[in-house]
């Protein structure tokens, strides 16, 4: 069972990867973008 | 700009602006005087948010004073006079006047008897990279007709952007526009006011280069879809979707108000004065007055005192929070929050006045790019402080529908060359790029719009980043407040009621998405709302 778990971990890591990289460079770079902006939204939500 | 570096701003030489047909209204105050006020509120900044409010709260029976630094209102939204020749400073249209009219029927009073607008039909022309031109009607069916000769393969795509847009612009108009979104609780408030405004959120959520490019292919239309997100001062791989139907709420008309943009800061201000509202000019605030964290009035630049139960900044909100209140008036949580925000893009305006008509169609031309090349001028040439060679440009044509602009038979020209430029021009500064980027304009105005333009060129103006950071306060140039990504937007971006000072109210383009002249009115709608509700 736990090996069954690690192997879908993986498979589901894997499409994430595969999918990462299937995305245009622009819309990639609009993620990572946003993706660093999250650690702000507590406190711009505050302001 | 940043807690660090926000004295390099060059905030402090004096505002010296030559408008020479505008009287100061300055009082004779000076250090130490203490100016005791009975005014319920001080509006600091006679933008459109600032008037919006200062106005809306008067006729609710506030006395309040206004108070503008430069000798002539209306902030972005104003015209000024050179030669007998009126330029706008920057705003160049309205669209979506709905705003505005709520405005007036708050104030019980009507738009149109106050401000005359006059509608500019076409809407915009616009030229591609190849140089093919197209010319965009104010009529949805001209328009459907115009993108079936451009690109037929995406026309049943378009009828399908343009029959959703219209129903969402006709349906949400005000949930989008003019309602407060400072708070997850006031956002759900307006989910269940116009619950089928849901469907809106995948379009939303998607970059604009992702929403047009996922409804069209042909490369002149995208290129007629994709510069609008420069509206809302982002490139399209960083601008939300939404941004999108900007291309299609033109078509609601777009309005130029006779004897330029100034006549519409002026019909709120004279709107506003009918019911007590003070507005003075030439007088700068130097730093909030506060008690702990409670504001209580301002001190103006020559030391005086002036209080009043609250105040209202229509300043961008880094300055109201890092110059005026002061990061060591702030809670540590507040500083990076508003450390955090990133200023918008500054966009340097060439001012031109003619002895000829120009070879124009319309009120606007946009001298298009494709969608690489956008974000390709965004990357390697914004970010790294460089300014394009070539890139999307914008010339208004506003004495094509008032010709009271220019001396008879002479027309008047507002250009937006190669957008977006860096504030700080890699190794150089804007004082001394003026002359050159004069030069690269006149280049591109001969070799685009009049061959023989240096022989018909009157007067030659240019408002640089540094020009406007001077003279209207914003940080860097920045034209629309704060940038509008998608993590600056609505409750994350800057609350129109602050919530680190009591009794501090913001409005403007840093309290709402886009900047522009309907989202700047409609902030000052919001925040004229909360401070009914709470002082009322």
């Amino acid at each position: 069972m736990a090996t069954l778990k690690k192997v879908l971990a993986l498979a589901v890591l894997a499409a994430m990867v595969a999918g990462w990289f299937q995305l245009k460079p622009s819309t990639r770079k609009y993620i990572v973008y946003l993706g660093k902006q999250v650690p702000y939204l507590p406190y711009r939500y505050f302001i | 700009m940043r807690v660090s570096d926000y004295k390099s701003i060059a905030f402090d030489p004096p505002v010296s602006i030559n408008y020479p047909w505008v009287k100061k209204t300055i009082r004779a105050c000076g250090p130490g005087v203490k100016e005791v006020a009975d005014y319920d509120a001080i509006v600091i900044g006679a933008g459109l948010g600032g008037l919006t409010t200062g106005s809306i709260i008067s006729k609710n029976g506030f006395k309040t004073l206004v108070l503008e630094q430069a000798d002539i209102i209306g902030g972005c939204c104003s015209t000024f006079e050179n030669q007998g020749y009126k330029f706008d400073v920057g705003a160049s249209i309205v669209e979506l006047i709905r705003p505005l009219e709520i405005t007036f029927e708050r104030m019980g009073k009507k738009l149109e008897d106050y401000i005359e607008l006059c509608q500019c039909d076409p809407i915009y022309a616009f030229i591609t990279p190849e140089g093919k031109r197209f010319t965009i009607p104010t009529d949805i069916d001209e328009t459907n007709e115009v993108v079936r000769r451009m690109a037929p393969e995406d026309y049943e795509s378009w009828l399908e952007f343009e029959k959703y847009g219209m129903w969402l612009l006709d349906y949400a108009m005000d949930a989008m526009i003019c309602s407060d979104m400072n708070t997850f609780s006031a956002a759900l408030k307006v989910l269940l006011k116009y619950p089928k405004i849901y469907s809106i959120l995948p379009t939303f959520l998607k970059n604009h280069e992702m929403a047009v490019k996922g409804a069209f292919k042909n490369k002149d239309m995208l290129a007629s879809v994709s510069f609008q997100s420069f509206f809302a001062g982002a490139p399209p791989y960083l601008g939300s979707g939404i941004f999108g139907m900007i291309a299609l709420s033109e078509h609601l008309g777009i309005y130029y108000p006779r004897g330029g943009m100034i006549g519409i800061p002026n019909g709120i201000m004279n709107a506003g004065k009918e019911f007590g509202l003070e507005v003075r000019t030439g007088v700068k605030v130097e730093k909030l007055l506060l008690e702990g964290r409670e504001a209580k009035g301002v001190i103006l630049s020559d030391g005086t005192e002036i209080t009043s139960d609250f105040v209202v900044s229509n300043l961008n909100g880094k300055v109201t929070y890092f110059k005026l209140v002061g990061p060591q008036n702030l809670p540590r949580w507040a500083v990076k929050a508003v450390d955090s925000y990133k200023v918008s893009m500054p966009c340097p305006m060439i001012y031109v006045g003619l002895d000829k008509k120009p070879e124009l169609n319309a009120h606007h031309t946009v001298f298009t790019d494709t969608v690489e090349r956008m974000n390709e001028v965004w990357d390697e040439y914004y970010m790294r402080d460089l300014i394009p060679d070539h890139a999307m440009s914008l010339i208004c044509w506003p004495s094509e529908c008032d010709d009271s602009l220019a001396p008879e038979g002479h027309h008047v020209l507002n250009w937006i060359c190669n957008a977006p430029a860096p504030y700080s021009p890699l190794g150089d500064n804007w004082d001394r790029c003026k002359d050159w980027y004069k030069e690269e304009g006149v280049r591109q105005l001969e070799k685009n719009v009049l061959p023989d333009a240096r022989d018909h060129i009157q007067v030659l103006d240019v408002s640089t980043p540094l020009d406007f950071e001077r003279r209207l306060l914003h940080p860097q140039g920045g034209i629309y407040g704060l940038f509008s990504d998608l993590t600056s937007l609505a409750m994350f971006r800057m609350n129109n009621r602050s919530r680190a000072i009591k009794n501090l109210y913001l409005t403007g383009a840093s309290t709402h998405f886009g900047g522009g002249v309907p989202t700047a009115v409609a902030s000052g709608v919001v925040t004229a709302d909360y401070i009914i509700k709470d002082h009322g």
